[in-house]
C-alpha cells in the first residue's frame, strides 16, 4: 500500500523582505489571495471527487444470466449435465449442507441451493434431494426450506455488458456483507476509520517513523478514505502534490458523506486483481473471481485472504503466489484474533485451512460471445447502450448451458472430419438451437471457434437456403387439398423455361436423373428439384412467397422461378425462425433470447413474453411434417440415424447450393429445433451437401441431449388412411404396398382396393365432410 | 363480456385440477435419453460397470461405423403422430395453481410469468395454452388470448372434453372481440362434440 505524508497547503508563496508595515499588509494580502486560491482549488477538487464518487457508485455493468435450471420430477437432464450446470452456477462439490455446495453419489444429488431473487419473486434457500436416472430427475424432494414440487436454481452468469473501461462490479451493500469483513479491514488497514476526518496524521507519523527506521516502506498510513480516493484516480505517480490532493479530497469526501457510505463504496471500489484486460474491483466481484461464491457465503479464512490482498493485489495474488498469499492471510487472521474479532481457536482453525481459491476464475470474459452478441442486438431495440453499460441491469436470457455445450462440441468435433487440408481449414459453420414450442434461443454458435468473438455467422451470414425452401412450396400446394395430397403424382421430368427476354432456364436434379411420376411425399423427402419447381410454378410463385412471408421471411423474395430452388438468402437464425412455424404445426413463435430485464433492484423493466400466431392451417402443416419425418427415416437425411437412436423420431430437411457452397440442415425433435450451416466465408465451393456437411453437425449436437421424439398431435381435419400409393387407392393395413398416410379430411382417395387387388367403392360417412 | 369468459375459464380450471390428478393414458412423446438404443444397431461393446459416471457424450468414430450401418430403413418405421397432447406433470400443475391464485388477485402479469414457466415444462399440453388465454383475457389482450386458444386447440387432439372447453373459450373471446360469426362457428364446433 502507498505511503502517505502529512498534507500541506499547496500554494507556494514568495516571501520577500520589505518594510515592516508593508510586510504585514503584504502578508495579509498574500494570505487572502492564497486562501482564495486554496478555496478555488478545494471547490475544484470537491467537484472532481464528488462526481467521481457518485459516478462510481452507480456505474455498474449489466449482468447477463443463463436460463435458470428448473428441477422437478421428470425434468430432462443427465447426471453429468447437472454437475456441469451446478459448477457453472458456482456450486462446489461438498457436503450438500453448506449453502452453495452439493453432494453427488452416482445419480443421487443433494444440493444446498442459495436462493435467488427472480423478477417474478424470490426463490428461497433450500436443500434439495433428487436422483438422476435415465436422464431424468426422479424422487425430487425439498429437505429443508419451503416445500415445492418445482425449484429453480439461481442462474449462471454468462456475461456482462461492460463500460468501455472494462471494469466489472458485483455491488454489495454494507448491511449484506459479513460483519467480519469491514471489521477485519479496519484492523488491518485503518483502525481509526470511524474517528478520523479523512486523514490520520498520527498514523502517518507513525508509519513514517517505522519506514525511516526500516529504511524502506513497510507501513502505509493511508486511511481507507485516502485509499478510496487513490483508487478513483489510478495513476502510478507518487508526487507530493498528488498526495496532497488525495488528502484534501479525502477530507472533502468525509465532509460530504457518512462514514458508512464511504465504507460501502470502498468495499465496492477497491482494486483486488486483474483478469486479462479487466480489473477486478470490489470485494463482491473478487469473491466471485477468486472463490466462485457470493461474498455473503465466504468463510473466515477466505475473508482474511481478501482483506490481506488489499495491500498488494498482484503481489499477493493467490493463484500466482499461493505461498505469499497464505503467509499474508495467516498474518491477517492472527491480527484479527489479537483484536478480538475472532477467537484464537477460530484463527488457528482458519490458518490450518488451504486458501480455498477456485482453480479457474469464475468470471472470465464472456463465454458465449455469439450468443451475447445476439442478446445485445435484441437489447439495442429497447435500451440505450449507455444504460446497458452503467445501470447494473439484470438480463435474464434463454441460453441453456447444456445445449450450448452440446452445440459447441458438435461443431468442434465434427467440422475437422468433413474435409482435409486447406479445404478443411476454410470450412466454417454455424448452429442455432431453439426450444421448439417456445421460440427461445437455447444455443448459438457463430463459427468453428466458439470462443472467438468475431464474425457471427449465425446471425450475419446470409446465404442461399437451397432446398430448405421446398417444404414451403409443398405447403402452399397441400393447402389446396382438392388439388394436392401427399400421394398426388408429381412429374420428375426435365423441362425448359423461356423468359420474356429469351433467356432459358433448365433446372436439374442433384443427380441429374429423371424418374417420371413420383408421389408428392417422396418428391419432398428425396428432395427432387424438378417436381419442386413444377409444383411451385403450378401453385404460383406469389403463393409460395406468401407462405414464406407468413412464416417470417422479411427480406425481399425473388420473383424468378429459381427462387423455388432456394435462391433466397437467409441467415441461420432466420431459417430457425422460418422452421419454427413448421415445427409447431403452423404457429409462428418469435425467436427470443431474453425473458426479462430488471434494474439493479429487481424492478421489472421489460418482459418478452411468449407469443404465438397461427400462420398456416395446422392440417396442411401436419402433412408437410409427415414428409419431413420421412426425410429422416428414408430420405436425404437418413444418415442422421447413424448417430442418433432409432427411437427418436425427428423431422427435417437438407439443403445444398451449387457446388456445395452452402450445406444446410434444418430439423426438429419434440423439444428442440436446430439449424446447421456449413460452408466457406469466401463462398467457395466444397465437396459437401446438406446431408454430408450440415447434417453430421446437427446430429452430433442432437445425440448429446436427452429429448422427446417428434410426434405431432393430429390436428383437426386430418385423417390417416392406409393407401396404396402406386394405385392411388385406399387399402387395408398389411396389404402389399400399404402405407399409412395423413390426408386432409375429404381429400383421401375414394376407391378402395383389397389385398388381392380387387377394387371396391368406399362409402363415405356423412359426417366426415361436415366440417370441411 | 369478459365475465362469461372468466366463468367458463373457471370451469376449465376445475377440469384442469381433475386432469392434473389423472395419470397419463399412454400416448405422449417418447422420451429418449442420450445414446439410447445405440446398441441395437451395432454389437454391444464390452462395457465397464460404471453407471453413467460423468459419461461423456457418445463419441462418433467413423472408423467404427461399418458400411452396413446405412441400410434402408426398416419397413415398419413410419412417420410418427399421436392423437392427444401431453398430460401435465405435477410441477406444471402446481405452477398453474399458483397462476390461478394470482389471476384471482387480478395479477395477470404474475400469472402469465408462472404460466410461461409451466409452458416450458409442458409445451405440448393444451391446458397450459388455454390457461394463458385466460390470463390474457384478464389482462385485456384478447388478440393474444385468441391465438393461445387456437394453439391449445391444435394440441387437444381427440380429447373431446378439452376440445369443447377450447371451442367455448374461443367463442367467448371472439364474441368479446366483436367477431360474432367466428364466435358462432366456434360454438357450433363445441356443440357438435
Amino acid at each position: 500500500m502507498s505511503k502517505a505524508r502529512s498534507p500541506r497547503k499547496k500554494s507556494s508563496k514568495p516571501q520577500l523582505r520589505r518594510k515592516r508595515a508593508g510586510f504585514w499588509r503584504f502578508l495579509f494580502r498574500a494570505g487572502a489571495v492564497g486562501l482564495v486560491l486554496l478555496a478555488g482549488w478545494m471547490v475544484y477538487l470537491d467537484a472532481v471527487v464528488t462526481s467521481r464518487f457518485e459516478g462510481r457508485r452507480f456505474e455498474v455493468p449489466s449482468r447477463v444470466y443463463a436460463r435458470p435450471l428448473e428441477l422437478y420430477d421428470g425434468a430432462s437432464i443427465s447426471a453429468s449435465g447437472l454437475a456441469r450446470e451446478l459448477a457453472l452456477a458456482g456450486y462446489r462439490a461438498g457436503d450438500g449442507v453448506r449453502v452453495g455446495t452439493y453432494q453427488r453419489n452416482g445419480g443421487r444429488f443433494v444440493i444446498s441451493a442459495r436462493g435467488f431473487r427472480f423478477p417474478d419473486g424470490e426463490e428461497p434457500r433450500r436443500r434439495l434431494s433428487l436422483v438422476v436416472s435415465g436422464d431424468r430427475v426422479q424422487s425430487f424432494s425439498v429437505l429443508a426450506g419451503p416445500d415445492s414440487p418445482i425449484v429453480r436454481l439461481e442462474p449462471a452468469q454468462i456475461g456482462g455488458i461492460y463500460p468501455s473501461h472494462r471494469e466489472d462490479r458485483v455491488l454489495v451493500r454494507l448491511e449484506e456483507v459479513p460483519e467480519l469483513l469491514p471489521k477485519g479491514l479496519m484492523v488491518i488497514e485503518d483502525r481509526q476509520f470511524y474517528e478520523h476526518f479523512g486523514v490520520a496524521p498520527l498514523s502517518i507519523a507513525r508509519a513514517m517513523l517505522v519506514n525511516l527506521k526500516a529504511g524502506h516502506i513497510v507501513q502505509g498510513g493511508s486511511t481507507l478514505t485516502q485509499q478510496l480516493v487513490k483508487n478513483f484516480f489510478l495513476t502510478r505517480d507518487q508526487t507530493l502534490a498528488r498526495k496532497g490532493n488525495e488528502a484534501l479530497m479525502s477530507v472533502l469526501l468525509e465532509w460530504h458523506y457518512e462514514k458508512d457510505d464511504i465504507l460501502e463504496t470502498y468495499l465496492n471500489e477497491v482494486y483486488l486483481g486483474q483478469a486479462g484486460n479487466r480489473s477486478i474491483n470490489g470485494f463482491g466481484l473478487a469473491s466471485q473471481f477468486f472463490f466462485g461464491e457470493p461474498l455473503k457465503d465466504l468463510d473466515v479464512h477466505q475473508l482474511a485472504l481478501l482483506i490481506g490482498m488489499v495491500k498488494g493485489p498482484s503481489y499477493y495474488n493467490p493463484r500466482r503466489q499461493p505461498e505469499r498469499a497464505k503467509t499474508r492471510r495467516d498474518l491477517v487472521l492472527s491480527e484479527m484474533a489479537e483484536a478480538g474479532l475472532i477467537s484464537a481457536e477460530e484463527s488457528a482453525q482458519a490458518i490450518a485451512r488451504p486458501l480455498g481459491v477456485s482453480s479457474r476464475p469464475s468470471y472470465t470474459d464472456n463465454r458465449y460471445p455469439a450468443y451475447i452478441d445476439l442478446v445485445r442486438r435484441h437489447l439495442a431495440r429497447d435500451y440505450r447502450q449507455q444504460d446497458l453499460q452503467s445501470e447494473g441491469l439484470r438480463i435474464f436470457t434463454t441460453l441453456d448451458p447444456a445445449v450450448q455445450n452440446a452445440a459447441e462440441t458438435a461443431i468442434r468435433d465434427t467440422l475437422p472430419r468433413l474435409a482435409r487440408g486447406n479445404a478443411r481449414d476454410a470450412l466454417e459453420a454455424a448452429l442455432v438451437v431453439t426450444a421448439k414450442d417456445t421460440g427461445e434461443v437455447l444455443a448459438l454458435v457463430g463459427g468453428k471457434d466458439p470462443e472467438f468473438a468475431g464474425f457471427n455467422r449465425a446471425v450475419d451470414a446470409s446465404r442461399p437456403i437451397g432446398s430448405l425452401i421446398k417444404p414451403f412450396t409443398y405447403l402452399a400446394a397441400l393447402e389446396q387439398a382438392d388439388r394436392y395430397t401427399l400421394i398426388t403424382p408429381v412429374q420428375d421430368r426435365a423441362f425448359t423455361l423461356e423468359f420474356d427476354d429469351g433467356r432459358l432456364w433448365q433446372p436439374k436434379n442433384f443427380d441429374s436423373k429423371e424418374r417420371g411420376d413420383v408421389p408428392l411425399h417422396l418428391a419432398l423427402s428425396r428432395s427432387y428439384n424438378l417436381p419442386a419447381v413444377r409444383v411451385g410454378l403450378d401453385v404460383g410463385i406469389p403463393q409460395v412467397q406468401q407462405v414464406l412471408r407468413a412464416f417470417g421471411v422479411t427480406t425481399p423474395i425473388s420473383d424468378y422461378p429459381s427462387m423455388l430452388l432456394g435462391a433466397l438468402s437467409l441467415t441461420p437464425a432466420e431459417v430457425a425462425q422460418l422452421y419454427q412455424g413448421l415445427a409447431t404445426s403452423g404457429f409462428n413463435t418469435p425467436l427470443r433470447t431474453i425473458r426479462e430485464v430488471t434494474d439493479a433492484d429487481n424492478a421489472p423493466l421489460s418482459r418478452y413474453s411468449l407469443k404465438v400466431d397461427r400462420v398456416a392451417d395446422p392440417a396442411a402443416v401436419h402433412l408437410v411434417q409427415y414428409a419431413m419425418q420421412e426425410t429422416m427415416q428414408e430420405g436425404t437425411a437418413r444418415s442422421a440415424y447413424n448417430l442418433l437412436p432409432q427411437r427418436l423420431s425427428l423431422a427435417g430437411k437438407t439443403g445444398t447450393t451449387d457446388q456445395g457452397r452452402d450445406a444446410w440442415f434444418a430439423g426438429f425433435s419434440g423439444d428442440l429445433l436446430a439449424v446447421a450451416w456449413v460452408g466457406r466465408d469466401d463462398n467457395g465451393p466444397t465437396a459437401l451437401t446438406g446431408a454430408s456437411g450440415a447434417l453430421p453437425v446437427w446430429s452430433a449436437m442432437m445425440a448429446q441431449l436427452p429429448q422427446h421424439g417428434f410426434s405431432p398431435v393430429m390436428p383437426d381435419g386430418v385423417q390417416y388412411h392406409w393407401v396404396n400409393v402406386q394405385e392411388q387407392v385406399l387399402t387395408g393395413e398389411g396389404c402389399p404396398g400399404a402405407r399409412l398416410v395423413p390426408f386432409i379430411t375429404g381429400s383421401e382417395p375414394r376407391q378402395r382396393m383389397d389385398c388381392e387387388g380387387q377394387f371396391g367403392r368406399q362409402i363415405r360417412s356423412w359426417f366426415e365432410g361436415l366440417f370441411r | 363480456m369478459n365475465k362469461t369468459v372468466i366463468s367458463r375459464a373457471g370451469c376449465l380450471a376445475l377440469m384442469l385440477a381433475l386432469a392434473g390428478c389423472a395419470t397419463a393414458p399412454g400416448g405422449g412423446s417418447i422420451y429418449v435419453p442420450r445414446g439410447a438404443e445405440e446398441r441395437t444397431r451395432a454389437p454391444e461393446p464390452p462395457r465397464t460397470s460404471e453407471p453413467e459416471q460423468d459419461a461423456e457424450p457418445p463419441v462418433w468414430r467413423k472408423s467404427e461405423q461399418p458400411d452396413i450401418r446405412e441400410p434402408e430403413a426398416p419397413a415398419t418405421r413410419s412417420p410418427s403422430y399421436r392423437e392427444s397432447g401431453d398430460e401435465l406433470p405435477a410441477a406444471a400443475v402446481s405452477l398453474i395453481r399458483d397462476a390461478d391464485q394470482r389471476l384471482r388477485q387480478g395479477d395477470s402479469a404474475g400469472a402469465i410469468a408462472r404460466l410461461e414457466r409451466a409452458q416450458r415444462i409442458a409445451p405440448r399440453s393444451a391446458e397450459v395454452y388455454f390457461k394463458l388465454a385466460e390470463a390474457y383475457v384478464e389482462g385485456g389482450n384478447l388478440g393474444a388470448a385468441e391465438q393461445f386458444t387456437l394453439k391449445g386447440l391444435s394440441l387437444a387432439g381427440n380429447d373431446s372434453r378439452m376440445q369443447r372447453s377450447g371451442w367455448l373459450l374461443l367463442a367467448d373471446i371472439r364474441r368479446a372481440r366483436g367477431n360474432v360469426a367466428g364466435a358462432d362457428q366456434a360454438e357450433t364446433r363445441a356443440r357438435a362434440l
